[in-house]
């Protein structure tokens, strides 16, 4: 027999472990693919990019091709549009992706929107994995510029870093080394830079491309592309600041692009301009879960889960998943702290009414109907009414005392009072009816003590789940619940000693 | 600081001394004896008493019992010319709702407390049994109208109204631990020890008074007749073990609480059974009911029959040692 209970509560411990393990992994995946967060009311960015284009029809057919950006590690996509009236759009996923638009000549000088909405997917930045590129073409230079450009990079070899980093400082350095000099030209734009430092790699034999994209800063409008460096070191695609040789994909640098192909390509054009701005918005992270579920390639589990439900449903699913834990508390205070209380759950249902009404305002309200409940309750008793009959009249008093407690609070502009609707009502006349007559036969201290310890419990669980952050992380990873179960049964073969046992029992104590 | 900690044990305190508790009687103790269906035997008081009869345990004599609404107005039919008796409800539990009359004056009744009660009271009384007021569940129950018992006068100096009485736990079929509990103007009559009653815990072999409890505090004379507790002697103590051990092999529940009262004339009476007997018995006994229970378990046999089972209890075999 013995054995048969060490074997529930060894079964019981397994499944306790197992929940946990489960919960640990579903929080992982949680985090990972739909990117929950722990704390509540967490944002993500989300940015905007519009890239304006502007040009002038020749008459021609017109065909423009807009390279754009792809899900990196760092951003994904959320969205993207285009305002193109009566283009022909098509959207092209290769090595890169392009926007075509294509459309019969046209006249007057055209105006084409893309918009695209990015948002942070918080992953390894700055190391992209790709395949091995061929070897690069070594440029064609003249026998004085060869001769120069050799020189620049036994030169380099002075200055920090590998030789990606190497060459970008020198080539920046300040003031300019003469032989560096000579081989720029005079005025050099960030593309410049990037075409000589290409070339030098290239003579090197290290491939490298050039990669457009912006940094994602709050409201920039009529914005250039920030052009950076990628050259392939170490099978690995590693990206440089043109100017500071900073190694790594920057913080809040949104790629738009990558490799060699124009940013845009007008046919049927000309005077074409593209201009670039930039905006933040914020959206919640439990708003993007379905988005990011999706592009992890995690739908379908997503779909099953209660974040897929409409808002409503989840309110309320919200309100019941913290039911568990409250429940919890009512456990342990009963079976291991040893308080003893009017009707199991009642003190659970009145922290619950204590989160609708405020706190202090709940209590002062709770502490009225009560009180003007027994009152009643006296009068009562002096008509020596049948059980039900007597209950039933409790409650059509309670639902009165409210319904004053609204009026006289709406008038009076006291939210205390108004709070008065939100307490469970067949709870609260039984709280009456059962105080009245411990009342009667226990005296009003006991009476008092027995409302007194349902109120302690109901504000210990009210603390415990009126946190904003438990709130959310037993809705955002229900899963914890199972956790609760298993604890809560577990708990159900404790056989060690209340707290309040160890006061009760002291005078027996010995050793 | 810290001297409020004096008021607590420390688990391996208790331990030590074997006290049992709520937890692990529930668990280990009454899930483990006590199957559920032994329960209505014990709840409802009419079914213990018919029991009682063919197990040949004394019990205070049935006037009568109240099922019904409508028979509410026939109490003073039932109870015809008695000037004495005792109102209870068949399913309660703690001495709930339980009203004793001891006489009447002119058209009033007297309670024990010496309260004056007219008969709307009465009626009142009884269909808030009926009603379920004081059943376990709030569900309907009847009314049983008992004759009062008159405790013997060994008792008179040791209590303040109402009535003591004896209780038993019985473990296995053997009384394990024993104490009286004697009502005091704070429990105001009633032998609750919650209430304010004053526990006395009994040495299982003799009936002797061992130890004396009120409200958790050690306690040496009665607080209202101030009479030495210690030298209390439960007489006919082999019958009140008797009873105990009886109620085992009439219920069948291995562990239970039987509560005994000692008429003048009738001798030893079961009052009720109780499945679920509280454990502050361990503190009028200043003693821990684990260990006992454990030594039962272990050593005591199991095929006797009840007066072979007070015989060992009695012989005081002490396995302790």
């Amino acid at each position: 027999m013995l054995k048969k209970f060490a074997s529930v509560r060894f079964s019981l411990s397994v499944l306790l472990v197992m929940s946990i393990i489960f919960a640990a992994y579903s929080i992982y995946y949680k985090t990972t693919y739909w990117g929950f967060n722990f704390a509540p009311g967490q944002n993500s960015d989300v940015w905007t990019i519009e890239a304006h284009i502007a040009f002038e029809p020749t008459g021609e057919p017109i065909k423009v091709t807009l390279t754009t950006p792809q899900d990196s590690n760092a951003f994904k996509i959320l969205e993207e549009n285009v305002i193109a009236d009566g283009y022909k759009s098509k959207k092209i996923n290769g090595e890169v992706s392009q926007l075509v638009l294509q459309s019969p000549a046209r006249e007057k000088s055209q105006d084409i929107y893309y918009r695209v909405m990015l948002f942070d997917n918080i992953d390894t930045r700055g190391k992209t994995k790709a395949p091995s590129p061929e070897k690069p073409q070594k440029p064609i230079f003249d026998e004085q510029r060869l001769a120069a450009a050799n020189q620049i990079l036994e030169i380099a070899q002075k200055q920090e870093g590998d030789a990606v980093a190497q060459i970008i400082r020198l080539l920046n350095l300040v003031p300019a080394d003469p032989t560096v000099q000579s081989y720029l030209p005079l005025k050099k734009t960030q593309s410049d830079m990037f075409e000589m430092t290409k070339d030098l790699l290239a003579l090197k034999g290290i491939p490298a491309r050039a990669v457009r994209g912006f940094r994602l800063e709050e409201n920039r409008k009529s914005v250039a592309p920030d052009l950076m460096l990628e050259a392939y070191i170490d099978n690995q695609w590693k990206m440089y600041n043109l100017t500071t040789a900073d190694k790594g994909l920057p913080e809040n640098f949104a790629v738009f692009q990558r490799g060699g192909k124009s940013l845009i390509d007008v046919e049927g054009g000309e005077n074409s301009s593209i201009k670039f701005s930039v905006l933040k918005s914020v959206t919640s992270s439990m708003g993007l879960a379905g988005k990011r579920a999706q592009l992890a390639g995690q739908k379908s589990l997503f779909d099953y889960s209660i974040y897929n439900l409409p808002l409503a449903a989840q309110n309320t699913l919200k309100w019941l998943s913290i039911f568990p834990l409250g429940i919890l508390v009512t456990v342990l205070m009963r079976n291991v702290v040893g308080v003893q209380t009017m009707g199991t759950f009642t003190p659970m249902l009145l922290a619950m009414a204590l989160i609708k009404t405020g706190f202090w305002a709940g209590l002062i309200c709770f502490s009225l109907i009560v009180g003007v409940g027994l009152l009643l309750r006296f009068v009562l008793s002096k008509l020596n009414l049948l059980l039900v009959p007597r209950i039933a009249a409790v409650v059509i008093f309670v639902i009165l005392i409210m319904q004053m407690f609204t009026v006289f609070g709406f008038q009076f502009k006291l939210n205390i009072a108004q709070s008065a609707v939100f307490f469970p009502i067949i709870i609260m006349a039984w709280i009456i009816e059962r105080a009245s007559i411990t009342w009667e036969e226990d005296g009003p201290l006991n009476a008092g003590k027995e409302i007194f310890f349902s109120v302690l419990v109901a504000i210990v669980t009210y603390f415990v789940i009126n946190d904003e952050y438990i709130r959310h992380v037993m809705f955002a990873f229900n899963e914890l619940n199972l956790v609760i179960l298993f604890a809560v049964m577990l708990l159900g073969t404790y056989t060690g000693y209340r707290l309040t046992e160890l006061k009760r029992f002291q005078p027996l104590k010995k050793g | 600081m810290w001297n409020w900690l004096k008021h607590f044990a420390k688990p391996s305190e208790l331990r030590a001394a074997g006290v049992l508790g709520m937890n692990r009687r529930n668990y280990n103790i009454i899930a483990k004896h006590n199957s559920r269906r032994l329960f209505p035997l014990v709840d409802d008081k009419v079914k213990t008493k018919e029991l009682a009869k063919q197990y040949g345990i004394n019990t205070p004599g049935l006037i009568g019992v109240i099922a019904h609404q409508y028979e509410v107005k026939d109490i003073f039919k039932i109870i015809g010319r008695r000037k004495e008796f005792v109102i209870k409800p068949a399913q309660g539990s703690g001495g709930k709702g339980v009203m004793v009359i001891v006489g009447s004056e002119s058209g009033w009744f007297v309670t024990a407390s010496r309260k004056k009660v007219g008969y709307k009271h009465i009626y009142q009384h009884i269909s808030n049994i009926l009603s379920g007021l004081y059943s376990l569940g709030g569900r309907y129950d009847s009314a049983v109208i008992e004759e009062l018992v008159h405790f013997s006068d060994i008792f008179k100096d040791y209590s303040y109204q109402g009535v003591p009485d004896v209780r038993l736990i019985v473990y296995n079929g053997y009384p394990v631990m024993a104490m009286t509990r004697l009502p005091t103007a704070e429990s105001e009559g009633r032998a609750n020890l919650h209430q304010g009653a004053v526990g006395v815990g009994l040495d299982i072999r003799t009936g002797h008074a061992l130890h004396g409890v009120q409200r958790n505090r050690p306690i040496e004379k009665h607080p209202d007749t101030g009479a030495n507790l210690m030298n209390i002697q439960v007489p006919y103590w082999k019958d009140h073990l008797l009873i105990g051990a009886k109620a085992f092999d009439m219920t069948g529940l291995g562990y239970l609480g039987a509560d005994i009262v000692l008429d003048a004339k009738r001798g030893p009476m079961m009052l009720e059974l109780n499945a679920r007997p509280g454990l502050a018995i361990q503190i009028a006994n200043g003693c821990g009911l684990a260990r006992k229970l454990k030594l039962v378990e272990k050593y005591y046999p199991t095929n006797l029959t009840a007066e072979e089972r007070v015989e060992f209890v009695l012989s005081g075999v002490d396995f302790e040692k």
